[in-house]
C-alpha cells in the first residue's frame, strides 16, 4: 500500500471514529449533573425561568441541573465564566440581552466576546417593557407625554433599575428620537425605582411589563405605551410606542441559553429540542404568558443566533447615542 | 373595619391551621432557625435552592414555608452572635456587642431566652401592625424619597458614634473606614467603577455578610487562638438558663422600644430592617443607665432581637401590598409568587385574600412555634461551648466559609473575608472597636446614593432636605444629637458613657 493511501485509510478510519464518537456522546449525553448559570442573584424572572427551565431538563433526562447564581458586573462574571468553560455541554448559560447585546457596547472592558465564544441553544422568552408614569403626570398617552416633555424641557424624570439597563437605554432612545430632553435617575435595581415611582418622587419608568402591571391595574400607575415593534397580547389594548409617534421604537427585554462555542452541534440539537419541549408545555406557557411573554415561533439555535446578532448591532448604536458607559 | 379584620382573621387562621399548612410553616421555621444558627448560610442561599421545590406546592403553602426560613433565620441568627461573637446573620451583628459579654459571664442562657422572648414578642406586635394597617403604612414608607433617605442616614450616622465604648476619636476613625470601604464598586450615577483595582468581583462593591463575618468572626478566632490554652473557660460559670425577674425587668423596656423602632424601619422599601436593630442598640445606649453596655447588658441584647425580628417581619408589608422587594429575601419571595401565578401587588389582598391573611396567620403561629422551638434549645446550644475550643472552631471556621461561598457562589469573598480577619484582629490589638465601621459601611453607600439622587431630582438645589418635612425633622433630631454630644457641659456625662 501507498504511503498515500494509508493516510487517506488513517484519516477516513479516523474521521469514522470521530463521527461514531459524536453521535456515541450526543447519545450517552447528559451522563452527568448540568450546571445552568445564572449570571444575576437568584429571584428575578430570569432566575425564575432558569429554574423552571431545569427541572424540567431534570425530570426529561434524570440528572440534575444546577443552578449557580454568578452575579456580578452587570452579568459579566457568570457570562465570562461558561465562555471560558469546557464546550462539553455540561455548563450552560442563561443568557440576556444585557450579557450577549449591551454590555459588549457599554463596558469598556469585557473579558469575553459574547458572539464568538458562545454557541446560541434557545430563546427563553422575549419581554416587553412598558411606559408607565405616575398618575400625576397629565399626559394620557406618548403623544401628550411628548408634547409635555417639549413644553417643560428638563421636569420629567425617568428611572431605570441602573445605568445601560433596557430600562436606561428605551428611555435615551425615546429622548433621541422624540428630541426631547427627560432627566434619567439610576437606582440600584428596579424595586427602588419602582417605590420612587410609585410616590412621585420620579414621572416615568420603561419597566419589565410583569411588575408594573399589578401596579397599573390598582390605578397607582398609569401605563402609556408597550416599547416592542408589536402589541403584547398580554395588554392588547396597549399601544406601542412605535404606533403613537416615534416609528420604529423597539426594544425588548429577552433571555436565552448558550453553551461555550466548540460544544458538539448534536448536543446544540439535543438541548434545544428539549428546551423547546419544556417551553411549550402547558404550565411554562402559563408561565410566560403571566410575565406577558410569548414563546418564539421559530426556536432554532440558528435563528437564535442571528436574533443575538441584529440585537448586538442595534445596541452598539443605542447605547452610543445614549452616551452611557460602564468602566 | 373591626368586623372585617375578624373575618379576615378567620379566613387566614382557617387556611393556616390547615394539618399541611402547619407542617409547612413548622418545616419553615425549623429550617431556618438551623440556617440562622450556622454563621453565615442565610435565607437568601437555602431559599433559591428550595424555589424549584414549591412549584409543586400550593401557593400558599410555598410562600408560608418560605416565609418561615426567613423570620426562623432571625431567631436563629442571634444564637452563635452570643456564644462565640459571630453573627449568625446579619441583622445579628450588634447583638454580638452584649450577648458575648453576657456569655463571657456565664449568662448565656439569659441572653438567648430573652433574644427568643424579645423576638416572640416583637414577632406578634409586627404581626398585629400588618393585619391592621399594611396599605396605610405602605402609603407612608412611600412618603420617603431621596432626601428623606439621606437625612435618616445622617441621623444613624452620628449616632454611629455612641456604639463605641472607647475612645471617641477611635469610633469617629472606624466609622469613616467604613464610609470609605463603602465606596467600593461601581458607582450608581456615572459607571465608573472606585477603588476596584481592575478586579471584577469588586466592581459591585464588598459584600456586607464579607467585612461582619471577617472582621467579627475570623478576628475573634484568632484572637482566641492567640491565647492558647489559656483560653477563658466560661461553661463552669453558668448560672441558671432562664432570665430572673430582674432580667425580664430591666430589658421589658427596651424589648418595647425595640419593637417599635423595628416595626417602623422594616416598612422602609430601603432596607431599614437592617438597620433598625442598629437604631434599637442607639437608642437604648442614650437612654437610662448606660454604664453597662458593651460589658454584658441585657438590655444589649433585648432591643436589637426584637427590633430586626419587627423589621423583618414589617419588611412584608412593601412586598404584600406595592409588590416592591425591600431586601433580596423578598425579592426571592416575588419570584416565588410569580412562578405561582401571583402578580405581587395592590390586588394580591383583594384578589387573594386567603394568601394574603393566611400568611400573615401563619406569622402569628410561626412566632409561637419558634419560641416553644427555641427555649427548650438554649440548654444544647449551651452545652456547644463545653466542646473543646480546637473542635468547635474548626468547624466553625468551616461553616463560615460555606456560608460566605454560598453567598454569590465566588471563592473571592471567601479570601476577602479571611483578608478581613486579619484586618479585624489587627483592630483588636489597637483596641478599636469593629461596630461603627459595620454600621459607617452599611450607611455610606446608601448616604451617598440618596444624596446624589435627591440632587439629581432638585438639579442640584439643596435647600430640598430642609424643605421636605420628614427630612428636616430628621436633620434636626441629628443636629440636636450632635449639639449633645458635642456641648461641653454635658461633656463629663458623655465621657463616662464612653468608658470602658
Amino acid at each position: 500500500m501507498k504511503p498515500w493511501s494509508r493516510i487517506a485509510l488513517k484519516s477516513v478510519a479516523g474521521l469514522a471514529l470521530a463521527l461514531v464518537c459524536a453521535g456515541a456522546f450526543a447519545q450517552s449525553y447528559p451522563a452527568k449533573p448540568i450546571r445552568l448559570v445564572v449570571p444575576y442573584p437568584a429571584g428575578g424572572p430570569l432566575d425564575i425561568m432558569a429554574r423552571a427551565i431545569g427541572q424540567k431538563l431534570t425530570e426529561a433526562w434524570h440528572q440534575p441541573v444546577v443552578v449557580d447564581n454568578r452575579a456580578g458586573a452587570g452579568g459579566n462574571i457568570g457570562a465570562d465564566l461558561v465562555a471560558k468553560s469546557a464546550p462539553d455541554g455540561y455548563t450552560l448559560l442563561m443568557g440576556a440581552v444585557a450579557t450577549q447585546a449591551i454590555n459588549p457596547a457599554l463596558y469598556s472592558k469585557i473579558p469575553y466576546d459574547p458572539i464568538k465564544d458562545f454557541a446560541p441553544v434557545a430563546l427563553v422568552a422575549q419581554v416587553p417593557n412598558i411606559l408607565v408614569v405616575n398618575p400625576s403626570v397629565p399626559a394620557k398617552s406618548v403623544k401628550e407625554l411628548i408634547e409635555l416633555a417639549r413644553a417643560k424641557p428638563g421636569a420629567l424624570n425617568f428611572a431605570s433599575g441602573s445605568t445601560g439597563s433596557t430600562g436606561h437605554l428605551a428611555g435615551e432612545l425615546f429622548n433621541t428620537m422624540a428630541g426631547v430632553k427627560m432627566v434619567h435617575i439610576p437606582y440600584k435595581g428596579a424595586a427602588p425605582a419602582m417605590a420612587d415611582l410609585l410616590s412621585g418622587q420620579v414621572q416615568l419608568m420603561f419597566d419589565n411589563l410583569a411588575s408594573s402591571l399589578p401596579n397599573v391595574k390598582a390605578g397607582k400607575l398609569r401605563a402609556l405605551a408597550v416599547t416592542t415593534l408589536a402589541r403584547s397580547p398580554a395588554v392588547p389594548d396597549l399601544p406601542t410606542i412605535a404606533e403613537s409617534g416615534l416609528p420604529g421604537f423597539d426594544l425588548t427585554t429577552w433571555f436565552g441559553l448558550l453553551v461555550p462555542a466548540g460544544t458538539p452541534h448534536d448536543i446544540v440539537v439535543k438541548l434545544n429540542a428539549e428546551i423547546v419541549r419544556a417551553l411549550n408545555s402547558n404550565d411554562m406557557r402559563e408561565r410566560l404568558e403571566k410575565m406577558g411573554a410569548e414563546p418564539p415561533p421559530d426556536n432554532t439555535p440558528e435563528h437564535f443566533a442571528a436574533f443575538i446578532r441584529s440585537e448586538a448591532e442595534k445596541y452598539a448604536k443605542v447605547v452610543k447615542a445614549s452616551g452611557a458607559r460602564v468602566d | 373595619m373591626d368586623f372585617a379584620l375578624f373575618h379576615n382573621l378567620s379566613i387566614g387562621f382557617g387556611v393556616a391551621l390547615s394539618l399541611q399548612n402547619l407542617m409547612y410553616c413548622f418545616f419553615g421555621v425549623l429550617l431556618g432557625t438551623l440556617i440562622g444558627v450556622l454563621p453565615g448560610i442565610g435565607p437568601i442561599a437555602t431559599i433559591a435552592m428550595l424555589l424549584p421545590v414549591t412549584f409543586s406546592l400550593s401557593p400558599i403553602s410555598a410562600l408560608i414555608m418560605l416565609a418561615g426560613i426567613y423570620y426562623g433565620a432571625q431567631y436563629g441568627g442571634s444564637t452563635t452572635a452570643i456564644l462565640v461573637n459571630i453573627p449568625g446573620e446579619s441583622s445579628s451583628v450588634i447583638t454580638c456587642l452584649d450577648g458575648y459579654q453576657m456569655a463571657r459571664q456565664g449568662r448565656a442562657g439569659p441572653a438567648l431566652a430573652i433574644a427568643a422572648m424579645g423576638s416572640f414578642f416583637a414577632g406578634c406586635v409586627a404581626t398585629v401592625i400588618i393585619a391592621l394597617f399594611a396599605p396605610p403604612l405602605a402609603e407612608v414608607a412611600l412618603k420617603f424619597g431621596p432626601a428623606e433617605y439621606f437625612s435618616l442616614m445622617v441621623l444613624g450616622l452620628v449616632g454611629a458614634t455612641v456604639l463605641a465604648h472607647g475612645s471617641l476619636i477611635k469610633a469617629i476613625a472606624m466609622t469613616i473606614l467604613g464610609l470609605l470601604l463603602g465606596l467600593v464598586g461601581t458607582d450608581v450615577n456615572s459607571g465608573i467603577a472606585r477603588y476596584s483595582f481592575g478586579i471584577a468581583e469588586l466592581s459591585d462593591g464588598i459584600n456586607f455578610v464579607v467585612v461582619a463575618m471577617g472582621v467579627f468572626g475570623f478576628a475573634e478566632i484568632i484572637n482566641n487562638l492567640e491565647q492558647g490554652e489559656a483560653r477563658e473557660v466560661f461553661v463552669n460559670k453558668v448560672t441558671g438558663l432562664m432570665p430572673t425577674w430582674k432580667d425580664l425587668k430591666d430589658s421589658s423596656g427596651a424589648i418595647l422600644r425595640g419593637t417599635a423602632l423595628g416595626s417602623a424601619l422594616g416598612i422602609l422599601p430601603g432596607g431599614g430592617a437592617l438597620l433598625s436593630s442598629f437604631a434599637a442598640y442607639t437608642l437604648e445606649k442614650k437612654i437610662g443607665d448606660t454604664s453597662k453596655f458593651g460589658k454584658g447588658e441585657i438590655r444589649g441584647v433585648a432591643a436589637p432581637e426584637s427590633a430586626n425580628n419587627a423589621g423583618a417581619q414589617t419588611s412584608f408589608i412593601p412586598l404584600l401590598t406595592l409588590g416592591i422587594p425591600s431586601n433580596p429575601v423578598m425579592a426571592l419571595m416575588i419570584g416565588a409568587m410569580m412562578i405561582q401565578g401571583i402578580a405581587p401587588g395592590p390586588q394580591v389582598m383583594t384578589e387573594r385574600p386567603e394568601l394574603f391573611w393566611g400568611m400573615i396567620a401563619s406569622m402569628w403561629i410561626g412566632n409561637l412555634m419558634l419560641v416553644i422551638l427555641n427555649l427548650p434549645l438554649i440548654g444544647m446550644w449551651v452545652k456547644l461551648l463545653t466542646v473543646p475550643y480546637r473542635l468547635l472552631y474548626p468547624s466553625i471556621l468551616l461553616f463560615c466559609c460555606v456560608g460566605v461561598y454560598s453567598l454569590s457562589n465566588a471563592p473571592f469573598d471567601v479570601m476577602m473575608t479571611a483578608l478581613f480577619g486579619l484586618v479585624g484582629y489587627v483592630f483588636v490589638k489597637l483596641e478599636c472597636e469593629p461596630a461603627p465601621l459595620i454600621l459607617g459601611f452599611i450607611l455610606g453607600p446608601l448616604m451617598e446614593e440618596n444624596l446624589r439622587r435627591a440632587m439629581l431630582l432638585s438639579r442640584g438645589d439643596p435647600s430640598v432636605f430642609v424643605t421636605k418635612p420628614i427630612s428636616a425633622v430628621l436633620l434636626g433630631i441629628a443636629v440636636a444629637l450632635l449639639l449633645i454630644t458635642l456641648a461641653p457641659t454635658v461633656r463629663k456625662t458623655r465621657d463616662v458613657a464612653f468608658q470602658e
